[in-house]
């Protein structure tokens, strides 16, 4: 069972029917204990960032995502809110990810919207079969800067407690998938950067797939590029087990 | 300076490096380096007040084969004509621009403001001309203002504090420009990677880099491989469908299909085709058959894996909430749009603006085009342009525009109205009414900067093929997803 987390930010609709188009068993929903025994995690996500994170804190699934140990793909939204920062609405995310959210500069046209290219930069078992430079559908008007900028002191506590995850038998299995998970350094602070998987350009190069250990994200939206992102949406549920 | 060439230290005559005593050379050089332009400054020229070294400018013209910028003591009508017709493509204005803006009127009115730079040259604030030596008192919002008001579109801005001392550029300053809408180069003390994938990052046109290059600190094609302006985003093709009471309308010629009337169906058909996108527009908006509507996009969302909008008499956000949560990806609105505007920005803060596309339904009228409602059945007041603009302001993510004047005749999309629009927002633009063959697509890409076209009964009548369009397009150099 596959959990699409729903925080009322966007269209999770179109999410549920391409994972019903590929067969598999999804629920929608804002229940943690739910989130939490689901095989895979969907972050979907569309709007504003700031109405986003406050939803999250409401319900307290900020707190609930960094103890995810099982697969998580973040979606558009969904991927930058993984990130430490975003300049829309001067939000603080959830830091899975090192990496702030800047606006597109006022020389290009905003929304960043359509079918761009991504070229893959790095290997992961999400892009397994997708061509490099495969197009994808894109609608969003911020993107990952991928910075290194610890934005609060706690960080590390929560990278800790995430880590503590580590040990259950969850994450075993995660394990046995090879997914690539950061390791731990004697201090207990993870070193280990988000992957960047995919990029892509529009004016200038911003990263379209990232990964992190379990947690990978996409800017565009796979639920609706054609046969390439149900694709990429099968990979990640494959993972999911 | 003395026809050879030269880099001074912080804009100071008495600090200059002889870096190569034959500038001619120096060009080709560049040029085989990868240079896309060449930016010339005449320091005699900026010192004295006229230009000095026109004779080399002249042979550099000859020896080159890329577009050349030159600047530098250009005080007098003649002298900028005489550059700008020998073979320059832009000449930069600096001092004159400040002292006589009655010339800087002029050689606008004549030669475009393509062709007329303004450079700006800061110093602690401070705009600075005379070759830098004089300080004006003119500060930079003051001149960002003034500039605007005469019509002037590109500036390249030198932190002369900065200049030559391979310390970075002023960013904040290149700011102030980018953000007035100019587009901007910027000087002075450019000298890595990390400084030009900034600048390219906070949107800055291009970048100078002078003692960098000359100290090969920056290398040309690892900066163009690495930091340069790119983009992959593709152009769409979006077939548009009537429907009516949960049927299309405009008889539809498939023949393999056994029911041409079903959204559903030729939706499908569309995508296999390689369509980017749908538009499904609701012909007989009745409060009655909403329901219906919704049901049709909930069963479309569930067939189709692409992008598609849903229009037609949208009018509450109930409308836009039911079309939303049923699966539509985005909502067109039209007459609600123009009679209530604050409509648009609320829902655009609510739902987001990229799902909130809006019609422009223009006619021609005199010089400029006028906002219809209602299927275009009723004249407004409004200038097309304006309502898009401000259509833009309220949150709105993308536009539609239909001609009125076009709509049904198939001699092609009104090129004159969607450069208009594109030219005043910064927001997609879908192209729509007019469309009559493959050529009409690639002229509407080529001459506009449109994002996406629509077609209606040219595809439904397989006049064109969607996939064999795409091809066509894609044979003819514009970024398609084929």
């Amino acid at each position: 069972m596959i959990a699409i987390i729903d925080y009322k930010a966007g269209n999770i609709a179109s999410v549920k029917n391409a994972l019903e188009r590929l067969g598999r068993a999804c629920v929608v929903t804002s229940e943690p204990k739910e989130i939490l025994s689901a095989d895979g995690v969907i972050f979907p996500g569309q709007g504003r960032a700031g109405a986003a994170m406050s939803n999250l804190r409401k319900t307290g699934i900020d707190k609930i995502i960094p103890q995810i140990t099982k697969p998580f793909l973040g979606i558009c939204l969904g991927m930058q809110l993984l990130g430490s920062t975003s300049a829309e609405d001067k939000t603080e995310c959830l830091e899975i990810f090192q990496g702030v959210c800047r606006k597109f500069p006022p020389t290009l046209k905003t929304p960043h919207l359509g079918w761009n290219k991504v070229e893959l930069t790095g290997e992961s078992s999400l892009t397994t079969g997708i061509q490099n430079g495969a197009y994808f559908y894109f609608v969003h008007s911020y993107y990952v800067d991928p910075v290194r900028s610890p934005r609060r002191k706690n960080c590390c506590a929560i990278f800790t407690r995430y880590q503590s995850e580590l040990t259950t038998e969850s994450c075993r299995d995660n394990d046995t998938m090879s997914l690539s998970r950061p390791k731990p350094t004697s201090n207990g602070v993870d070193v280990a950067e988000a992957q960047i998987v995919g990029k892509t350009s529009y004016g200038f190069d911003f990263p379209s797939i990232m990964q992190k250990g379990n947690f990978f994200a996409v800017q565009f939206h796979p639920e609706k590029s054609g046969e390439q992102g149900l694709r990429l949406l099968n990979n990640f549920c494959e993972l999911c087990i | 300076m003395n026809g050879k060439c030269v880099r001074l230290a912080q804009g100071n005559f008495a600090k200059s490096t002889i870096y190569n005593s034959n500038p001619v050379e120096v060009a080709k050089d560049f040029a085989k380096q990868g240079a896309q332009s060449l930016h010339i400054v005449d320091l005699d020229g900026a010192k004295s007040g006229f230009p000095v070294n026109l004779e080399t400018v002249l042979a550099i013209v000859k020896s080159v084969n890329i577009p050349l910028q030159v600047g530098g003591g250009i005080r007098l009508y003649d002298q900028a004509q005489k550059y700008l017709e020998n073979g320059i493509e832009k000449i930069i204005l600096s001092t004159v621009a400040i002292e006589d803006p009655k010339l800087l009127e002029r050689l606008l009115e004549e030669f475009g403001s393509y062709r007329v730079t303004v450079s700006v040259d800061i110093d602690d604030g401070q705009v600075a001309t005379r070759g830098w030596m004089k300080k004006n008192t003119k500060t930079v919002p003051g001149l960002v203002s003034f500039l605007k008001k005469v019509g002037i579109t590109s500036v390249i801005v030198t932190d002369i504090s900065k200049d030559g001392l391979l310390k970075g550029p002023n960013f904040d300053l290149a700011k102030e420009f980018i953000n007035e809408g100019f587009k901007t180069v910027v000087a002075g003390g450019v000298s890595s990677l990390g400084d030009l994938e900034k600048l390219n990052k906070l949107g800055a046109f291009g970048a100078i880099i002078g003692k960098a290059m000359y100290e090969g600190k920056v290398d040309l094609r690892e900066a163009q491989e690495r930091v340069a302006y790119k983009n992959n985003l593709a152009k769409r093709i979006i077939p548009c469908l009537d429907v009516k009471n949960g049927r299309v309308v405009k008889g539809i010629r498939f023949s393999d299909l056994c029911d041409a009337g079903d959204p559903v169906e030729l939706g499908k058909r569309y995508c296999e085709l390689g369509a980017d996108e749908l538009i499904f527009l609701d012909i007989a908006a009745t409060l009655e058959n909403r329901k219906t509507l919704c049901e049709l996009v909930s069963k479309i969302a569930k067939e189709i894996n692409i992008p598609f909008t849903v229009g037609g008499g949208i009018s509450t956000f109930e409308d836009i909430k039911n079309l939303l949560n049923a699966g539509a990806d985005k909502v067109s609105i039209g007459s609600a749009a123009v009679k209530n505007p604050n409509f648009v920005k609320e829902a655009a803060e609510y739902f987001g603006s990229q799902c909130i596309v809006i019609s422009v339904d223009a006619k021609r009228q005199n010089e400029g085009w006028k906002i219809y409602i209602k299927g275009g059945s009723e004249k407004t007041d409004i200038d097309a342009i304006e309502f898009s603009k401000q259509m833009e302001k309220l949150g709105a993510g993308e536009l539609l525009v239909n001609s009125l004047d076009r709509d049904g005749t198939r001699e092609g999309f009104d090129l004159e109205l969607l450069e208009s629009i594109t030219d005043s927002v910064n927001i997609p633009v879908i192209a729509s009414s007019g469309a009559g063959s493959m050529q009409d697509f690639l002229a509407v890409f080529q001459k506009t900067n449109v994002d996406a076209a629509l077609g209606a009964s040219i595809f439904h009548y397989q006049e064109v093929n969607i996939m064999e369009l795409k091809k066509f397009l894609s044979n003819n150099n514009l970024p398609i997803r084929v």
